[in-house]
């Protein structure tokens, strides 16, 4: 026994990411909260910073990658120092991982307010913190496989696999997803454009679901789970199956959020088979967790960790079950741009994340305070006001989806929409609307309670920075006989990450590929051209108010659709769209055909005040688009980036672009003074920009060809 | 099942067929045979279980009068057999190694404390999961393989002809078979009335709650744009104006209503209300004598 080396566990950068975690925690639902409350009171969208639209994927990013985000890094800086029997390889890097990733949420927190966006679900970020981000990860990945490598247990337990998992597969979506030309310090253009683009985010944002919200957090539940109910995991095969097939087939689902768009069929159909074969393989995570507490059933009753982590693991289990569901063609045609997604997500978020998360502190806090919970009350309460709270938020947001599109599918015998006007369709949801933030205060009232409960344990406790642990030197990895052949690349992390990488890799490219190289795949339409300068810029306001957090510009090949909004979209319609606009809910009407529908001075007072062109518009109200100055100075620079991509701008039109962008809006400004609007400087104001680009969506396949 | 669906039929209808009745029946005698066969096979599964316990049960009072030690299931001296549904179960459905024998399947893996068990897959979930991959295999081969499933742009415009012929028959012979050929002004009865509501709710955005006129043009004067008079206006209502930002109302408001709504309009001429909007258009004289030649062609848009 004279190898035995001594060592000791960094538990200071675990509190770190803990403190950070349910920091944010807070953070993130009460801007969420804030949300559900100002569809309720429209007035409290403060504009200009903090309206729904800007503020709504603030909420999303600080939800995933503050609170989640810090509480993987939590779990794993715990979990994998103690199942690899080693300190973190470096505690420089480790820090140098926390107070990067908490710069980069500072830097969020200012950037989306300011309306600095690209405007991409989960990518929201703008491209310098994009490079931050691929940089910390890397400093992440290098501190974990430096501690893999430097281990002392000779085989890699099935949390690291996943851990291993998340981190190659994140680092690709991240670095796929992020391609994009600087024009500015703050503005990008991606390099793919329209339904290319489309597949690219949701290749990217499912697999943010998937592996950032869902492997880090099954390799955490595969170390808390086991600790906290002290029983062995109950099948080793089902592990080796369930990851496999899991990292695998996860990857492909992506498109199961495009059905119905103009994404060609085939890959859509791709989308909806493997979400399908997706469900064992996510059932096998929740299988394994909730028979490893056969034996321990006795005990949830009484802890209320067990208690927390038994609801997130049938949480993963009822959302893992629900998304292929929604995946389904003819389900996802109801379902898609209504409250049933948000539904959706929240049982995710709130039950497998939020209780997981919170599962793991309660049993680690104490632990590294050395002391006892300081009351099991209190976190008691925590989960019934959270379970309670996920149900009161779910239930209203099904009903409401629901309700709605029913109502939007509703036809009157003779042929005409029941509810022509989108307006009434959302005033009979309010009331679910108003249920929802009950339910999101409920859930919250029990974070802050929880938050408490660990501070004041903390402050009972006497923390203990290093952990003294002891263990031999790592033996070379024998398979013994008899053994199961994945114990061979279970002592070979580096093989590990290789083949997981390989696995990872083979649906994107078999979706993206063809997309981006095969013409065909996208027919191109004669009529559409690219955005005049002036389009151009109010597209770019569109994007900075976050108008697409709420208002689809997709029209799907729905009898219903296309009475309310006009001809089906059809995927050449978008080539020269950087970034894609199609949105994933509609909690206003889609935009698609929106140019032309009604006069130039509908949009300037419906800017000024929403309810005044439509009674009873729950829509914040944008008066800074009637003051603001344009700004015309970046058009350039602009252009110039997109011709790069492929936008066919005519030669120097550099040179033009700032008179012609003026000249387009002396006409609306003209338009709108026939039209009875008296305001002589309306031709240098935002609102003529915006203006330019609603009137011009979807009115290019309605010119004739010459 | 066609016998059953019969004594079905005559318990519940009367003698007139009925199609959606007919369905009906066809449903429930289904679902009666399926719960028919389920609770069959339960009864069965019951029986032959009892069996067996009565079995083993007969055969202890038997072993302890004769004082012999009833040794149980697991020592081979009395065989007992696992049955049909005990192996059904085990190969299709579940089979843990029970909680007690673990020590056995329990593999020499310690991370941190934590053991693994080596339990087979769950039968059930094996079964899923291949499941899935047909019902995969099956879905992609109807959609892209000649299975013959018709693409979205297909479903589509089976949807739109499906729902043509639906609105054909349902507006054969109605009220609402009103077009703007045949249209009429309403003028008495609550037509006016309804007509006022549909105004407020749909058209006083754009053209005043009085009518004064705001994006929209002013109903109030005797010019109109594309034309007065009942039938006119019923077209530039149903069709719009697309150029000038008139949408058509014709997929929001049937027939019936947008005569109404029509009707009430014209009722608002010579209302004289505040802040009217400044006359555009031409005069329109009933008799259609200044009716301009294009009004067809604008209104269509």
């Amino acid at each position: 026994m004279s190898n035995i080396q001594q060592f000791q566990y960094d538990n200071k950068i675990v509190r770190a990411f803990g403190l950070a975690s349910f920091i944010f925690a807070v953070v993130g639902m009460l801007v969420g909260l804030i949300l559900a409350l100002q569809i309720i009171y429209p007035s409290l969208n403060l504009g200009p910073w903090l309206t729904f639209g800007r503020l709504r994927p603030l909420h999303t990013n600080a939800v995933i990658f503050a609170f989640v985000g810090n509480g993987i890094f939590m779990g794993v800086y715990y979990s994998l120092q103690r199942l690899l029997k080693a300190r973190m390889w470096s505690d420089t890097l480790s820090w140098i991982h926390f107070w990067g990733w908490q710069l980069i949420i500072l830097a969020a927190a200012i950037t989306l307010p300011l309306g600095l966006t690209t405007s991409g679900e989960y990518s929201e970020l703008i491209w310098p913190l994009d490079i931050a981000i691929t940089l910390i990860w890397v400093v992440f990945g290098i501190n974990m496989f430096g501690t893999i490598l430097t281990r002392r247990e000779s085989h890699l337990y099935v949390a690291i696999w996943f851990y291993i998992a998340t981190w190659v597969t994140v680092a690709v979506l991240h670095i796929v997803r992020s391609l994009e030309l600087p024009v500015t310090l703050t503005e990008s253009y991606p390099i793919f454009s329209g339904v290319t683009e489309a597949l690219v985010q949701w290749w990217y944002g499912h697999n943010a679901v998937a592996f950032f919200l869902t492997t880090p957090y099954l390799g955490m539940m595969y170390y808390f789970l086991p600790k906290a109910a002290n029983r062995p995991v109950y099948s080793y095969k089902l592990s080796i199956i369930h990851f496999w097939a899991l990292i695998f087939i996860y990857i492909w689902a992506g498109p199961h959020h495009l059905l119905y768009s103009t994404l060609p069929d085939w890959v859509q159909s791709l989308g909806t088979v493997f979400s399908i074969m997706l469900i064992a393989p996510s059932w096998g995570g929740m299988l394994n967790g909730l028979l490893t507490l056969r034996g321990a059933w006795d005990r949830v009753a009484n802890d209320p960790v067990l208690k927390f982590m038994v609801v997130a693991v049938i949480a993963y289990g009822m959302a893992t079950f629900e998304g292929p569901m929604l995946s389904i063609k003819s389900v996802n045609a109801i379902s898609h741009f209504t409250d049933w997604t948000i539904a959706h997500v929240h049982v995710g978020a709130l039950g497998w994340n939020g209780f997981l998360t919170f599962g793991a502190l309660y049993w680690l806090w104490p632990r590294m305070y050395r002391t006892e919970l300081y009351s099991k009350q209190l976190a008691n309460i925590h989960f019934w006001l959270g379970t309670l709270g996920i149900i009161f938020y779910a239930v209203p947001m099904y009903w409401a989806g629901w309700t709605q599109a029913l109502m939007w599918k509703e036809f009157t015998p003779e042929g005409t929409l029941a509810w022509g006007n989108f307006l009434d369709t959302v005033t009979q949801i309010m009331p679910m609307y108003a249920m929802r933030a009950v339910g999101g205060t409920l859930f919250f009232v029990g974070v802050v309670i929880g938050v408490y409960n660990l501070f004041k344990t903390a402050a009972q406790g006497s923390f203990m920075a290093n952990e003294a642990a002891e263990a031999p030197a790592r033996p070379a990895p024998v398979v013994h006989e008899g053994d199961h052949w994945h114990r061979w690349i279970e002592g070979r992390p580096m093989q590990m990450l290789l083949w997981s990488t390989i696995l990872i890799a083979v649906g994107g490219i078999v979706q993206i590929i063809p997309m981006v190289f095969v013409d065909s795949q996208v027919p191109k339409i004669s009529t559409v051209k690219p955005y005049t300068p002036l389009e151009l810029t109010g597209r770019d306001l569109y994007i900075r108010e976050g108008c697409v957090g709420c208002h689809s510009q997709m029209i799907r090949p729905f009898r219903d659709e296309t009475e309310r909004y006009g001809e089906y979209s059809k995927s050449g319609e978008y080539v020269y769209d950087r970034p894609f606009l199609w949105g994933s809910k509609r909690t206003g009407p889609d935009l698609w055909r929106e140019g032309g529908k009604y006069p130039d001075s509908w949009h300037y007072n419906h800017m000024m005040d929403p309810t005044s062109m439509s009674p009873g518009s729950i829509m914040p109200a944008y008066p800074h688009l009637l003051e603001d100055q344009l700004d015309l100075n970046g058009l350039p620079g602009k252009i110039t980036a997109l011709r790069k991509l492929g936008t066919p701008y005519p030669k120097d039109f550099e040179k033009y672009a700032v008179d012609n962008a003026k000249e387009q809006a002396q006409k609306i400004a003209k338009n709108l003074a026939d039209q009875g609007i008296k305001d002589p400087t309306v031709a240098d104001k935002e609102i003529v920009a915006i203006i330019a680009y609603l009137q011009r969506l979807g009115t290019d396949i309605k010119v004739q060809p010459k | 099942m066609i016998s059953l669906s019969t004594l079905w039929g005559q318990a519940t209808t009367t003698a007139a067929p009925d199609p959606k009745v007919d369905d009906f029946n066809q449903i429930m005698s289904t679902a009666f045979l399926i719960i028919s066969a389920l609770l069959f096979v339960v009864v069965i599964a019951v029986v032959v279980r009892t069996n067996a316990m009565l079995t083993r049960h007969l055969i202890r009072v038997e072993s302890e009068k004769h004082g012999i030690p009833f040794a149980g299931d697991n020592t081979g001296v009395l065989p007992v057999e696992e049955d049909f549904f005990t192996r059904l179960r085990k190969k299709y459905w579940e089979d843990p190694v029970p909680q007690e024998k673990e020590g056995d399947i329990t593999l020499d893996h310690n991370y941190d404390g934590i053991k693994e068990l080596d339990n087979h897959l769950p039968p059930w979930w094996v079964n899923m999961f291949i499941l899935t991959i047909i019902w995969a295999a099956g879905y992609m081969w109807y959609y892209h393989f000649g299975g013959g499933g018709a693409d979205q742009a297909e479903q589509y415009k089976q949807e739109v002809e499906t729902a043509k012929k639906e609105i054909a028959i349902a507006l054969a012979g109605k009220a609402n078979a009103v077009d703007e050929s045949n249209v009429t002004a309403i003028t008495e009865g609550s037509g006016i009335g309804e007509g006022e509501l549909i105004f407020k709710n749909s058209c006083a955005a754009c053209h005043g709650q009085k009518g004064e006129g705001g994006v929209g043009p002013n109903f109030t004067d005797e010019y109109w744009i594309h034309g007065g008079g009942i039938k006119n206006v019923f077209k530039t209502i149903k069709y719009g104006v697309p150029d000038k930002g008139m949408i058509a109302w014709s997929s929001q408001l049937k027939p019936a209503d947008m005569q109404k709504v029509a009707s009430y309009i014209l009722t608002l001429q010579g209302t004289n209300p505040p802040n009217a909007k400044a006359p555009q258009g031409e005069i329109w004289k009933e008799d259609g004598a200044t009716a301009p030649a294009d009004t067809t062609q604008t209104a269509k848009g």
